[in-house]
């Protein structure tokens, strides 16, 4: 054995005593007993007998082959894409089968028994083609197919909210899966995956060359004789198969198959099949650990907890800390922005302007109350309900907008915007927890927590970022662990069945509904507060743009600049989730459209984006009060959707305008 | 808006008569007193519940969140075409309510929050279901004798209490004819997965059901404030002289009834389970009398 990897062999073994140890003291039987039956010299009589055997069992078992199968796959993913933030979870299998199995609860109910697992599968199938198509074949290497997974998935997630608000009660049933529950009733499950898993066995034997030599760049690849792209595609699609079947037959249970590989690399794997292997121990030993976690708090809480929340838990920090080392500022980006003229032109103002004037017109004199479409001036009530709204709409949008310009010019990144990031998914997990928490604290409205929660995340970025010049990849890695956190809470929540569970994914859809006259009013003030700061702040923004040395010989104090636009930009995230709710896509949209436009210098693209990032959400709002009305769709999921349409049409133009 | 002397005198003089009137009616709903000059005929109702009590009144609301969930989910009594939809339950339309000019809007506990926006409207009547420890089974018959004052029905609202109440006592004795003057100890219960289930705890109107059946709960819960509580089925490993009733629908039956763990149950191994028919568990005082035919209709079923 060479010494270099005694640590992972010190690891396995000491994980493999581990689990003997805990699943020996995980039972009441005694260990004579627990013996005996496994021998089977005892027939089991007790419940705890036949406990042991067909729920203990096959749960630690399942906790294993599960575990192991996501290491395996996360690796192979990783490798084959030379991109350490690649996993299932990131590749959309989860969000597609999540979507796929709501659509089949609330539109095909009679088939779920027998179609359920089948349609779960096609959906994380899908979800992977969709990305592949956004990304295209040839660039599955390096940031493009993290961010077009992140897109893809927060679209999916964002259309599965908007159908399960409107049909509370036929989702019901498969929120246990969506929390990613391990414990098993009997051996069933276990034996049909297994064969649905040995399909990965051959990728231990024949991937590593491939991977060897993938490892050269795809052109040395190639040279060696290795056809790059169907080799590429089998495995790829081996390993979304493999993904796809757990998430079929066990649920959502994220990170694992991302960060396994990560710690299998920080201890020291450095060949190809080394990895797999270590990632395969490592992931088995991570999901058991973290399922006897979930076992205890179950017992100890009285509620249940499931495996998958607690993955989320430990995953999400774990995931942060392993990775922050091996990222590199390289990221071949195929993300072009669409250029647009140099100045504000005629034509792109009197668009904008004919946007903001319809949709004012629309929120002023249309009414649908009677049954019909009419047209005519409203009535003082009617006013009174929409003006909280409207104000809403426009002071949110632009505030998501300003933050998403200063964020941009800021870190240097096109990306770089609230929600991928991950500011406005600390300010909702702030508000989440807190509510799961205390149980009688309102989601809405309480600006402080919502504020700190922003500002942690910002604190974490600007820690982990400073090292690595700003690199996108390792911005991304916060929003992305934060985001799959923020859904193990939320599914989480929805296990437990009860009324707040609505509670919390309607405010999670971001709507306007519950917004006062006062909240609105508040919220308009602190946007504009905080506007003409970002204003005052431009200057520094535009030395900035230009670089930090020259910032710097400009007299700009690097430092307290980066840390006053920061919390500006905390400050504009916070105000907004606390007031309607977190709403996704705007910070990212709103300032390319502003570009794209020829708003070039920042004070211009600051307050282009703003009206810009208003119109949009004030759209949004309109649309998804009339389109099903009376019932209606909060603004934020129609953002979601529309936004992620709009983002995987930017991706899929870079791709064909790149030679 | 400016009023002239006429109508101001008209006015006044309404308002003299109505207070001195012996037609007022007077109610207490969840926030306190509440008068109301004449019987409302124009009714919106936020929840399903109440669309569910206001019905067994013969009232027809104008408007009500989610027609066609209700008739799926709480089913009896049928909502004609008549209610219009007015949204969902979280998020009724303001402009479309505000449209139906409804002379009184009824509230339950989801809507809480809204009073403000909806007493605009008109005077909002808010009867709580779930709240803190409130007996679920109570409230639902106070909520039913509030709503028949307010729609002067009350004659109507104890004639039916009181063929609900002959109606529990004759099922409890059929129960006793089967089981005995010492009634069993029984478990209802919801599946949320093969591993999981939903009980019913202290405050839920399904254990007020087990009380008026005579029934003991096996696994008495403290109160929560939707009245149910999860938790593995582990849980009910200890439950040795009790009878499991859970409540269809259950997708996965079929493969929990083959699984070892489910047959080691105490209560599977003396045959002491069975399955009721879908109830609605969150509804009003009428539909207690049907959750508690379910139970007895399944009980009886496994003592012959």
């Amino acid at each position: 054995m060479n010494v270099k990897h005694f640590p992972i062999w010190g690891a396995g073994s000491g994980f493999a005593l581990l689990i003997i140890l805990l699943t020996v003291f995980g039972s009441p039987l005694s260990i004579d007993h627990q013996w005996s039956l496994l021998q089977g010299t005892q027939a089991p009589e007790s419940f705890d007998d036949f406990s042991f055997l067909f729920g203990h069992l096959p749960r630690i078992a399942m906790a294993l082959i599960v575990g192991a199968t996501l290491g395996l796959v996360g690796s192979l993913m990783q490798q084959l894409t030379q991109n350490p933030l690649t996993s299932p979870l990131t590749l959309g299998s989860s969000s597609g089968a999540w979507l796929a199995l709501i659509i089949m609860n609330v539109w095909f109910a009679q088939y779920v028994n027998d179609y359920g697992d089948l349609a779960a599968m096609m959906g994380a199938m899908l979800a992977f083609g969709l990305i592949l198509a956004i990304v295209g074949l040839n660039n599955m290497t390096g940031l493009p197919i993290v961010v077009a997974g992140m897109v893809v998935n927060l679209l999916l997630g964002a259309i599965a909210t908007g159908i399960i608000l409107l049909n509370e009660q036929f989702a019901q049933n498969i929120f246990m899966w969506g929390a990613g529950d391990l414990a098993q009733n009997g051996w069933d499950t276990f034996t049909s995956l297994v064969p649905q898993l040995l399909i990965g066995l051959p990728i231990l034997f024949f991937a590593p060359r491939a991977l060897s030599l993938l490892r050269l760049g795809k052109e040395g690849a190639s040279a060696r004789g290795l056809s790059v792209l169907p080799t590429f595609f089998v495995l790829m699609t081996t390993g979304i198969w493999l993904a796809s079947a757990i998430v079929s037959s066990i649920g959502v249970i994220g990170f694992i198959g991302l960060i396994a590989p990560n710690i299998a690399r920080a201890m020291g794997a450095r060949t190809a099949r080394q990895e797999l292997v270590f990632s395969m121990i490592l992931g088995a030993g991570l999901l058991f650990a973290t399922d006897r976690m979930a076992f205890w708090l179950t017992q100890y809480t009285n509620d249940v907890v499931t495996s998958g929340v607690t993955a989320a838990l430990i995953g999400a920090p774990a995931l942060v800390w392993f990775s922050r080392r091996q990222l590199k500022a390289q990221d071949n980006l195929a993300f072009i922005l669409p250029t647009g003229g140099r100045s504000l032109s005629f034509k792109a103002l009197s668009g904008i302007g004919v946007s903001v004037v319809t949709i004012l017109l629309l929120n002023t004199f249309a009414d649908f109350s009677s049954g019909s479409f009419e047209w005519h001036w409203l009535s003082d009530y009617q006013w009174q309900i929409r003006q909280p709204r409207l104000l809403t709409a426009v002071a949110a949008g632009a505030s998501l907008a300003i933050a998403g310009v200063l964020l941009q010019r800021l870190i240097y990144n096109p990306l770089a915007s609230p929600d991928i990031l991950g500011v406005s998914a600390g300010a909702t997990l702030a508000l989440v927890s807190t509510t799961v928490l205390f149980a009688n604290a309102t989601l809405s409205n309480n600006w402080l927590v919502a504020a700190l929660g922003s500002i942690a995340v910002l604190l974490v970025l600007i820690a982990l970022a400073r090292k690595h010049q700003f690199a996108p990849s390792t911005l991304i890695l916060t929003g992305i662990a934060l985001t799959a956190l923020l859904d193990a809470v939320i599914q989480f929540c929805l296990a437990k069945g009860t009324q707040d569970s609505y509670r919390i994914l309607l405010w999670l859809a971001g709507s306007t509904y519950r917004v006062t006259n006062a909240q609105s009013l508040a919220l308009l003030a602190s946007s504009l507060l905080l506007l003409s700061f970002a204003l005052i702040s431009s200057r520094w923004l535009t030395l900035l743009s230009v670089g930090r040395a020259f910032a710097l010989a400009r007299g700009v104090p690097l430092n307290l600049a980066s840390l006053i636009i920061l919390t500006l930009v905390a400050l504009l995230c916070a105000t907004t989730t606390a007031t309607m709710g977190p709403i996704a896509f705007i910070g990212l949209i709103a300032p390319h459209l502003a570009i794209m436009l020829g708003a070039r210098s920042t004070r211009s693209q600051i307050l282009c984006a703003a009206i810009l990032g208003a119109t949009l959400l004030l759209w949004a709002d309109w649309l998804g009060q009339s389109l099903l009305y009376p019932a209606q769709i909060a603004a934020g999921t129609l953002v979601s959707i529309l936004g992620g349409l709009y983002f995987i049409a930017l991706l899929v133009i870079g791709r064909f305008k790149k030679p | 808006m400016s009023l002239n002397l006429p109508r101001l005198m008209l006015l006044t003089l309404s308002l003299f008569a109505s207070s001195t009137s012996l037609a007022d009616i007077t109610i207490h709903d969840s926030e306190g007193e509440k008068t109301f000059s004449k019987v409302p005929e124009r009714v919106v109702v936020l929840n399903w519940d109440l669309i569910e009590q206001v019905l067994e009144l013969d009232v027809t609301p104008l408007g009500g969140p989610n027609i066609e969930g209700y008739n799926t989910w709480v089913a009896q009594p049928h909502a004609s075409e008549q209610v219009a939809d007015i949204g969902t339950r979280a998020e009724p339309n303001l402009e479309k309510v505000a449209a139906l000019k409804p002379d009184v809007i009824i509230a339950a506990s989801p809507q809480k929050d809204l009073l403000d926006s909806f007493s605009e409207i008109a005077p909002v009547v808010l009867l709580e279901n779930y709240q803190g420890d409130y007996d679920a089974g109570e409230q639902a018959i106070a909520n039913f004798r509030t709503l028949a004052k307010l729609f002067k029905k009350e004659a109507l609202a104890e004639a039916k209490l009181e063929q609900l109440h002959s109606d529990l006592a004759s099922l409890k004795q059929q129960l006793e004819q089967s089981f005995g003057q010492e009634l069993p100890s029984v478990l209802p219960a919801r599946f949320g997965s093969e591993t999981t289930v939903f009980l019913y705890t202290e405050n839920s109107s399904s254990d007020w059901v087990l009380k008026q059946l005579g029934l003991k709960n096996a696994l008495p819960l403290s109160p929560t404030l939707w009245g149910t509580k999860q938790m593995r089925i582990d849980q009910l490993k200890d439950l040795t002289d009790a009878y499991f009733l859970y409540i269809l629908p259950f997708n996965e039956e079929a493969k929990l009834k083959k699984s070892f763990l489910w047959q080691a149950m105490p209560f599977v191994r003396a045959k002491h389970y069975n399955s009721v028919a879908p109830v609605w568990s969150f509804g009003g005082a009428m539909s207690l009398r049907y959750t508690a035919e379910a139970y007895t209709k399944s009980l009886l079923e496994i003592a012959q």
